[in-house]
Protein backbone atom coordinates (compact mmCIF):
# COMPACT_ATOMS: atom_id res chain seq x y z
CA UNK A 1 0.00 0.00 0.00
CA UNK A 2 1.37 3.44 -0.96
CA UNK A 3 1.83 6.05 1.74
CA UNK A 4 -0.85 8.65 2.35
CA UNK A 5 -0.25 12.05 0.76
CA UNK A 6 -1.53 15.42 1.92
CA UNK A 7 -2.65 18.37 -0.16
CA UNK A 8 -2.73 21.54 1.97
CA UNK A 9 -5.04 24.29 0.73
CA UNK A 10 -4.36 27.98 1.21
CA UNK A 11 -7.35 30.31 1.08
CA UNK A 12 -6.74 31.50 -2.52
CA UNK A 13 -7.54 28.29 -4.45
CA UNK A 14 -10.60 27.57 -2.29
CA UNK A 15 -11.97 31.08 -2.82
CA UNK A 16 -11.14 30.83 -6.52
CA UNK A 17 -12.87 27.44 -6.93
CA UNK A 18 -15.87 28.53 -4.89
CA UNK A 19 -16.34 31.69 -6.96
CA UNK A 20 -15.97 29.72 -10.20
CA UNK A 21 -18.21 26.81 -9.20
CA UNK A 22 -15.25 24.39 -9.34
CA UNK A 23 -15.46 22.96 -5.82
CA UNK A 24 -17.02 19.78 -7.23
CA UNK A 25 -13.59 19.08 -8.74
CA UNK A 26 -12.13 18.67 -5.25
CA UNK A 27 -14.81 16.07 -4.45
CA UNK A 28 -14.02 14.25 -7.69
CA UNK A 29 -10.25 14.41 -7.22
CA UNK A 30 -10.54 13.22 -3.62
CA UNK A 31 -12.29 9.99 -4.72
CA UNK A 32 -9.15 8.69 -6.42
CA UNK A 33 -6.62 10.42 -4.15
CA UNK A 34 -4.69 8.38 -1.64
CA UNK A 35 -4.65 10.88 1.17
CA UNK A 36 -6.31 13.92 2.65
CA UNK A 37 -7.03 17.51 1.67
CA UNK A 38 -6.28 19.64 4.73
CA UNK A 39 -6.92 23.24 5.73
CA UNK A 40 -5.63 25.03 8.82
CA UNK A 41 -7.76 26.98 11.28
CA UNK A 42 -6.31 30.20 9.82
CA UNK A 43 -7.38 29.25 6.28
CA UNK A 44 -10.80 28.22 7.59
CA UNK A 45 -11.16 31.69 9.08
CA UNK A 46 -10.41 33.36 5.72
CA UNK A 47 -12.57 31.03 3.63
CA UNK A 48 -15.47 30.26 5.95
CA UNK A 49 -15.70 31.81 9.41
CA UNK A 50 -15.30 35.44 8.28
CA UNK A 51 -17.01 35.48 4.84
CA UNK A 52 -20.03 33.56 6.10
CA UNK A 53 -20.91 36.70 8.07
CA UNK A 54 -20.80 38.87 4.93
CA UNK A 55 -23.90 38.63 2.74
CA UNK A 56 -21.93 39.05 -0.49
CA UNK A 57 -19.78 35.97 0.24
CA UNK A 58 -22.07 33.88 2.43
CA UNK A 59 -22.99 31.35 -0.26
CA UNK A 60 -19.37 30.85 -1.32
CA UNK A 61 -18.41 30.24 2.30
CA UNK A 62 -21.26 27.77 2.80
CA UNK A 63 -20.06 25.78 -0.21
CA UNK A 64 -16.68 25.43 1.50
CA UNK A 65 -18.41 24.52 4.76
CA UNK A 66 -20.14 21.68 2.91
CA UNK A 67 -16.76 20.25 1.88
CA UNK A 68 -15.74 20.15 5.54
CA UNK A 69 -19.01 18.43 6.49
CA UNK A 70 -18.48 15.74 3.86
CA UNK A 71 -14.80 15.41 4.83
CA UNK A 72 -13.52 16.33 1.40
CA UNK A 73 -11.61 18.95 3.37
CA UNK A 74 -10.36 18.08 6.82
CA UNK A 75 -8.61 19.83 9.67
CA UNK A 76 -5.07 18.84 10.76
CA UNK A 77 -6.50 17.33 13.97
CA UNK A 78 -7.58 14.40 11.77
CA UNK A 79 -3.87 13.54 11.66
CA UNK A 80 -3.36 14.28 15.34
CA UNK A 81 -1.63 17.57 14.59
CA UNK A 82 -2.67 20.06 17.22
CA UNK A 83 -3.75 23.63 16.64
CA UNK A 84 -1.18 24.84 19.17
CA UNK A 85 1.67 23.14 17.30
CA UNK A 86 0.61 24.80 14.04
CA UNK A 87 0.10 28.16 15.74
CA UNK A 88 3.58 28.14 17.27
CA UNK A 89 5.22 27.20 13.95
CA UNK A 90 3.09 29.78 12.09
CA UNK A 91 4.16 32.57 14.44
CA UNK A 92 7.82 31.63 14.00
CA UNK A 93 7.60 31.53 10.19
CA UNK A 94 5.57 34.73 10.00
CA UNK A 95 8.02 36.58 12.21
CA UNK A 96 10.95 35.40 10.09
CA UNK A 97 9.24 36.17 6.77
CA UNK A 98 8.29 39.65 7.93
CA UNK A 99 11.92 40.47 8.75
CA UNK A 100 13.57 39.07 5.63
CA UNK A 101 13.11 42.28 3.67
CA UNK A 102 14.17 45.50 5.29
CA UNK A 103 13.85 49.21 4.78
CA UNK A 104 16.53 51.07 6.75
CA UNK A 105 16.98 48.14 9.11
CA UNK A 106 13.27 47.67 9.78
CA UNK A 107 11.39 44.60 8.58
CA UNK A 108 8.61 44.89 6.01
CA UNK A 109 5.50 42.87 6.75
CA UNK A 110 4.81 40.93 3.57
CA UNK A 111 2.82 37.91 4.76
CA UNK A 112 0.04 37.06 7.16
CA UNK A 113 -1.25 34.12 9.21
CA UNK A 114 -3.15 31.92 6.75
CA UNK A 115 -0.40 31.46 4.18
CA UNK A 116 2.25 30.94 6.87
CA UNK A 117 0.03 28.37 8.59
CA UNK A 118 0.11 26.32 5.37
CA UNK A 119 3.91 26.36 5.45
CA UNK A 120 3.83 25.50 9.14
CA UNK A 121 1.60 22.49 8.53
CA UNK A 122 3.70 21.41 5.56
CA UNK A 123 6.91 21.49 7.62
CA UNK A 124 5.29 19.49 10.44
CA UNK A 125 4.07 16.87 7.95
CA UNK A 126 7.49 16.66 6.30
CA UNK A 127 9.12 16.11 9.68
CA UNK A 128 6.73 13.19 10.15
CA UNK A 129 7.74 11.79 6.78
CA UNK A 130 4.37 12.54 5.15
CA UNK A 131 4.56 13.67 1.52
CA UNK A 132 2.71 16.92 0.99
CA UNK A 133 2.18 19.84 -1.37
CA UNK A 134 0.64 23.26 -0.78
CA UNK A 135 -2.05 24.54 -3.15
CA UNK A 136 -1.52 28.28 -3.13
CA UNK A 137 -2.23 31.05 -5.62
CA UNK A 138 -0.47 33.67 -3.54
CA UNK A 139 2.66 34.70 -5.39
CA UNK A 140 4.40 36.46 -2.49
CA UNK A 141 4.63 33.26 -0.45
CA UNK A 142 5.79 31.20 -3.42
CA UNK A 143 8.49 33.75 -4.26
CA UNK A 144 9.70 33.74 -0.67
CA UNK A 145 10.55 30.08 -1.15
CA UNK A 146 11.33 29.90 -4.84
CA UNK A 147 12.76 33.29 -5.78
CA UNK A 148 13.30 35.73 -2.85
CA UNK A 149 15.61 37.93 -4.93
CA UNK A 150 12.71 38.66 -7.29
CA UNK A 151 10.54 39.64 -4.35
CA UNK A 152 13.25 42.01 -3.11
CA UNK A 153 13.58 43.61 -6.56
CA UNK A 154 9.82 44.01 -6.97
CA UNK A 155 9.25 45.69 -3.63
CA UNK A 156 12.30 47.96 -4.01
CA UNK A 157 11.29 48.98 -7.53
CA UNK A 158 7.64 49.56 -6.72
CA UNK A 159 8.03 51.38 -3.41
CA UNK A 160 11.07 53.35 -4.58
CA UNK A 161 12.48 52.80 -1.09
CA UNK A 162 15.86 51.20 -0.37
CA UNK A 163 14.52 47.71 0.31
CA UNK A 164 16.93 44.80 0.60
CA UNK A 165 17.23 41.30 1.97
CA UNK A 166 18.35 41.52 5.61
CA UNK A 167 21.82 40.46 6.72
CA UNK A 168 20.28 37.49 8.50
CA UNK A 169 18.27 36.51 5.45
CA UNK A 170 20.75 33.90 4.24
CA UNK A 171 20.00 31.77 7.30
CA UNK A 172 16.38 32.83 7.57
CA UNK A 173 15.60 31.87 3.99
CA UNK A 174 16.67 28.30 4.76
CA UNK A 175 13.45 27.97 6.77
CA UNK A 176 11.55 28.52 3.52
CA UNK A 177 13.37 25.93 1.47
CA UNK A 178 11.90 22.56 0.57
CA UNK A 179 8.25 23.61 0.25
CA UNK A 180 6.42 22.51 -2.87
CA UNK A 181 3.59 24.48 -4.42
CA UNK A 182 0.89 24.06 -7.03
CA UNK A 183 -1.74 26.61 -8.02
CA UNK A 184 -5.41 26.58 -9.05
CA UNK A 185 -4.58 26.22 -12.78
CA UNK A 186 -2.50 23.08 -12.17
CA UNK A 187 -5.35 21.50 -10.21
CA UNK A 188 -7.75 22.37 -13.04
CA UNK A 189 -5.33 20.83 -15.55
CA UNK A 190 -5.02 17.58 -13.57
CA UNK A 191 -8.81 17.39 -13.20
CA UNK A 192 -9.21 18.00 -16.94
CA UNK A 193 -6.72 15.25 -17.81
CA UNK A 194 -8.56 12.87 -15.50
CA UNK A 195 -11.81 13.69 -17.30
CA UNK A 196 -13.40 15.29 -14.25
CA UNK A 197 -14.38 18.67 -15.67
CA UNK A 198 -17.58 17.25 -17.19
CA UNK A 199 -17.76 20.03 -19.76
CA UNK A 200 -17.73 18.50 -23.20
CA UNK A 201 -16.29 21.17 -25.39
CA UNK A 202 -12.85 21.56 -26.99
CA UNK A 203 -12.55 24.91 -25.22
CA UNK A 204 -13.35 23.53 -21.75
CA UNK A 205 -9.73 23.60 -20.55
CA UNK A 206 -8.89 27.10 -21.74
CA UNK A 207 -12.18 28.48 -20.45
CA UNK A 208 -11.54 26.95 -17.04
CA UNK A 209 -7.99 28.31 -16.92
CA UNK A 210 -9.18 31.79 -17.89
CA UNK A 211 -11.78 31.55 -15.12
CA UNK A 212 -9.10 30.85 -12.50
CA UNK A 213 -7.06 33.80 -13.79
CA UNK A 214 -10.03 36.17 -13.67
CA UNK A 215 -10.68 35.24 -10.05
CA UNK A 216 -7.18 36.19 -8.95
CA UNK A 217 -4.90 33.20 -9.57
CA UNK A 218 -1.43 34.43 -10.54
CA UNK A 219 -1.13 32.55 -13.82
CA UNK A 220 0.18 34.43 -16.84
CA UNK A 221 -1.29 34.44 -20.34
CA UNK A 222 1.88 32.73 -21.58
CA UNK A 223 1.44 29.95 -19.05
CA UNK A 224 -2.17 29.43 -20.13
CA UNK A 225 -1.01 29.28 -23.74
CA UNK A 226 1.59 26.66 -22.80
CA UNK A 227 -0.97 24.63 -20.86
CA UNK A 228 -3.32 24.54 -23.82
CA UNK A 229 -0.54 23.03 -25.94
CA UNK A 230 0.44 20.35 -23.41
CA UNK B 1 5.74 50.50 11.94
CA UNK B 2 5.93 54.27 12.55
CA UNK B 3 6.79 56.66 9.74
CA UNK B 4 10.35 57.94 9.60
CA UNK B 5 10.91 61.71 9.95
CA UNK B 6 11.48 61.98 6.22
CA UNK B 7 8.21 60.17 5.54
CA UNK B 8 6.35 62.43 7.99
CA UNK B 9 7.50 65.41 5.91
CA UNK B 10 6.34 63.67 2.70
CA UNK B 11 2.99 62.69 4.20
CA UNK B 12 2.43 66.28 5.39
CA UNK B 13 3.23 67.57 1.91
CA UNK B 14 0.74 65.16 0.35
CA UNK B 15 -1.98 66.34 2.72
CA UNK B 16 -1.19 70.00 1.98
CA UNK B 17 -1.55 69.32 -1.74
CA UNK B 18 -4.76 67.38 -1.03
CA UNK B 19 -6.33 70.39 0.68
CA UNK B 20 -5.50 72.54 -2.36
CA UNK B 21 -6.71 69.95 -4.91
CA UNK B 22 -9.91 69.40 -2.95
CA UNK B 23 -10.61 73.13 -2.97
CA UNK B 24 -9.93 73.26 -6.72
CA UNK B 25 -11.91 70.04 -7.31
CA UNK B 26 -8.97 68.55 -9.19
CA UNK B 27 -9.68 64.81 -9.38
CA UNK B 28 -6.53 63.97 -11.34
CA UNK B 29 -4.21 65.55 -8.78
CA UNK B 30 -6.09 63.82 -5.96
CA UNK B 31 -5.74 60.43 -7.66
CA UNK B 32 -2.02 61.01 -8.16
CA UNK B 33 -1.59 62.05 -4.51
CA UNK B 34 -3.38 58.90 -3.39
CA UNK B 35 -0.98 56.79 -5.45
CA UNK B 36 1.98 58.60 -3.91
CA UNK B 37 0.92 57.45 -0.44
CA UNK B 38 0.87 53.80 -1.54
CA UNK B 39 4.65 53.46 -1.53
CA UNK B 40 4.89 54.33 2.15
CA UNK B 41 1.69 52.39 2.93
CA UNK B 42 3.50 49.24 1.76
CA UNK B 43 6.73 49.89 3.59
CA UNK B 44 5.50 51.36 6.87
CA UNK B 45 1.93 49.97 6.91
CA UNK B 46 0.79 52.62 9.40
CA UNK B 47 -2.94 53.11 9.61
CA UNK B 48 -2.73 56.90 9.14
CA UNK B 49 -1.17 56.60 5.69
CA UNK B 50 -3.47 53.75 4.66
CA UNK B 51 -6.53 55.79 5.71
CA UNK B 52 -5.07 58.74 3.84
CA UNK B 53 -4.65 56.71 0.62
CA UNK B 54 -8.26 55.44 0.71
CA UNK B 55 -9.73 58.81 1.71
CA UNK B 56 -7.91 60.82 -0.99
CA UNK B 57 -8.84 58.25 -3.66
CA UNK B 58 -12.50 58.34 -2.56
CA UNK B 59 -12.51 62.14 -2.78
CA UNK B 60 -10.98 61.94 -6.27
CA UNK B 61 -13.77 59.58 -7.36
CA UNK B 62 -16.53 61.79 -5.91
CA UNK B 63 -15.15 64.77 -7.82
CA UNK B 64 -14.35 62.89 -11.02
CA UNK B 65 -17.95 61.63 -11.30
CA UNK B 66 -19.39 64.95 -10.08
CA UNK B 67 -21.00 62.93 -7.27
CA UNK B 68 -19.84 65.56 -4.80
CA UNK B 69 -22.84 67.59 -6.01
CA UNK B 70 -25.08 65.09 -4.23
CA UNK B 71 -23.52 66.03 -0.91
CA UNK B 72 -25.57 68.78 0.75
CA UNK B 73 -23.53 71.91 1.50
CA UNK B 74 -20.36 70.55 -0.10
CA UNK B 75 -18.40 73.72 0.71
CA UNK B 76 -19.04 73.28 4.41
CA UNK B 77 -18.13 69.61 4.14
CA UNK B 78 -14.92 70.40 2.24
CA UNK B 79 -13.88 72.87 4.94
CA UNK B 80 -14.52 70.29 7.67
CA UNK B 81 -12.43 67.63 5.91
CA UNK B 82 -9.67 70.18 5.30
CA UNK B 83 -9.65 71.18 8.96
CA UNK B 84 -8.96 67.57 9.98
CA UNK B 85 -6.27 67.31 7.31
CA UNK B 86 -4.64 70.47 8.70
CA UNK B 87 -4.66 68.94 12.19
CA UNK B 88 -3.10 65.78 10.73
CA UNK B 89 -0.37 67.90 9.11
CA UNK B 90 0.39 69.59 12.46
CA UNK B 91 0.59 66.16 14.11
CA UNK B 92 3.00 64.93 11.42
CA UNK B 93 5.20 67.99 11.89
CA UNK B 94 5.44 67.10 15.59
CA UNK B 95 6.05 63.41 14.80
CA UNK B 96 2.88 62.64 16.76
CA UNK B 97 1.77 59.45 15.03
CA UNK B 98 -1.21 58.73 17.27
CA UNK B 99 -2.67 62.19 16.66
CA UNK B 100 -2.01 61.84 12.90
CA UNK B 101 -3.96 58.57 12.79
CA UNK B 102 -6.74 60.00 14.93
CA UNK B 103 -7.25 63.05 12.70
CA UNK B 104 -7.20 60.92 9.54
CA UNK B 105 -9.88 58.65 11.02
CA UNK B 106 -11.94 61.74 11.91
CA UNK B 107 -11.63 62.96 8.32
CA UNK B 108 -12.87 59.58 7.05
CA UNK B 109 -15.73 59.60 9.57
CA UNK B 110 -16.73 63.05 8.33
CA UNK B 111 -17.12 61.57 4.86
CA UNK B 112 -19.03 58.53 6.16
CA UNK B 113 -21.49 60.62 8.12
CA UNK B 114 -22.20 63.09 5.32
CA UNK B 115 -25.93 62.30 5.14
CA UNK B 116 -28.16 59.37 6.01
CA UNK B 117 -29.45 59.08 2.45
CA UNK B 118 -25.97 59.04 0.95
CA UNK B 119 -24.41 56.76 3.58
CA UNK B 120 -24.79 53.46 1.62
CA UNK B 121 -23.43 55.13 -1.51
CA UNK B 122 -20.43 56.68 0.29
CA UNK B 123 -19.70 53.36 2.01
CA UNK B 124 -19.67 51.63 -1.38
CA UNK B 125 -17.31 54.25 -2.85
CA UNK B 126 -15.04 53.84 0.19
CA UNK B 127 -15.14 50.03 -0.17
CA UNK B 128 -14.24 50.25 -3.84
CA UNK B 129 -11.46 52.72 -3.02
CA UNK B 130 -10.12 50.30 -0.42
CA UNK B 131 -10.15 47.46 -2.97
CA UNK B 132 -8.37 49.67 -5.50
CA UNK B 133 -5.70 50.60 -2.95
CA UNK B 134 -5.42 46.93 -1.96
CA UNK B 135 -4.63 45.98 -5.54
CA UNK B 136 -1.90 48.64 -5.65
CA UNK B 137 -0.40 47.43 -2.37
CA UNK B 138 -0.53 43.80 -3.57
CA UNK B 139 1.19 44.92 -6.76
CA UNK B 140 4.07 46.10 -4.55
CA UNK B 141 4.71 42.51 -3.41
CA UNK B 142 2.64 42.33 -0.22
CA UNK B 143 0.57 39.12 0.03
CA UNK B 144 -3.15 39.37 -0.66
CA UNK B 145 -4.08 38.18 2.83
CA UNK B 146 -1.77 40.72 4.45
CA UNK B 147 -3.15 43.42 2.14
CA UNK B 148 -6.73 42.47 2.99
CA UNK B 149 -5.94 42.73 6.71
CA UNK B 150 -4.32 46.15 6.27
CA UNK B 151 -7.43 47.56 4.59
CA UNK B 152 -10.10 45.73 6.57
CA UNK B 153 -11.20 43.73 3.52
CA UNK B 154 -11.61 40.02 2.82
CA UNK B 155 -9.52 38.00 0.39
CA UNK B 156 -12.74 37.32 -1.53
CA UNK B 157 -13.08 41.01 -2.40
CA UNK B 158 -9.44 41.29 -3.40
CA UNK B 159 -9.36 38.08 -5.49
CA UNK B 160 -12.15 39.27 -7.75
CA UNK B 161 -10.50 42.64 -8.34
CA UNK B 162 -7.00 41.24 -8.88
CA UNK B 163 -8.32 38.91 -11.54
CA UNK B 164 -9.52 41.85 -13.57
CA UNK B 165 -6.13 43.60 -13.48
CA UNK B 166 -3.38 42.93 -16.02
CA UNK B 167 -0.59 43.83 -13.59
CA UNK B 168 0.00 40.35 -12.25
CA UNK B 169 2.35 39.36 -15.05
CA UNK B 170 5.23 41.36 -13.63
CA UNK B 171 6.94 38.69 -11.55
CA UNK B 172 8.72 35.78 -13.13
CA UNK B 173 7.92 32.27 -12.03
CA UNK B 174 10.96 30.29 -10.98
CA UNK B 175 9.32 26.96 -11.84
CA UNK B 176 8.17 26.61 -15.43
CA UNK B 177 4.54 25.68 -15.98
CA UNK B 178 5.71 22.35 -17.40
CA UNK B 179 7.59 21.54 -14.18
CA UNK B 180 4.70 22.60 -11.97
CA UNK B 181 2.27 20.51 -14.00
CA UNK B 182 4.61 17.50 -13.75
CA UNK B 183 4.69 18.03 -9.97
CA UNK B 184 0.90 18.19 -9.78
CA UNK B 185 0.39 15.16 -12.01
CA UNK B 186 2.85 12.99 -10.11
CA UNK B 187 1.26 14.05 -6.81
CA UNK B 188 -2.20 13.04 -8.01
CA UNK B 189 -1.03 9.82 -9.73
Amino acid sequence: MTKEKILIFDAGPLINFSMNGFLYLLEELKKSFNGKFLITKQVKYETLDRPVKIQRFELGALRISQLLKTKVLEMPESLNISESEINARTAELKNTANHILENKGKGIEIVSDAEMSCLALSSILSERGIENIIAIDERTTRLLTENPKDLEMTIAKKTQFPVKLSNKSFNDLKKFENFRFIRSPEIIYVAYKKGLLHIEDPKALEASLYATKFKGSSVSWDEIKALKKM
Amino acid sequence: MELSKEECVNAALVLQKTIKALKEKDALVLKDLSNQTIHSSCTFQDSGTITSAVLIYTLSKLIERSDYKKIPSWDKFEKKISSFLKLAISALKQNNHDAYERHMIKARQTLESVSRNLKPYIEEVLRKASINKASKIHEHGISSEKTARMLGLTQWEISEYLGSKPVQERLTEKLTIQKRIALAQSFFS
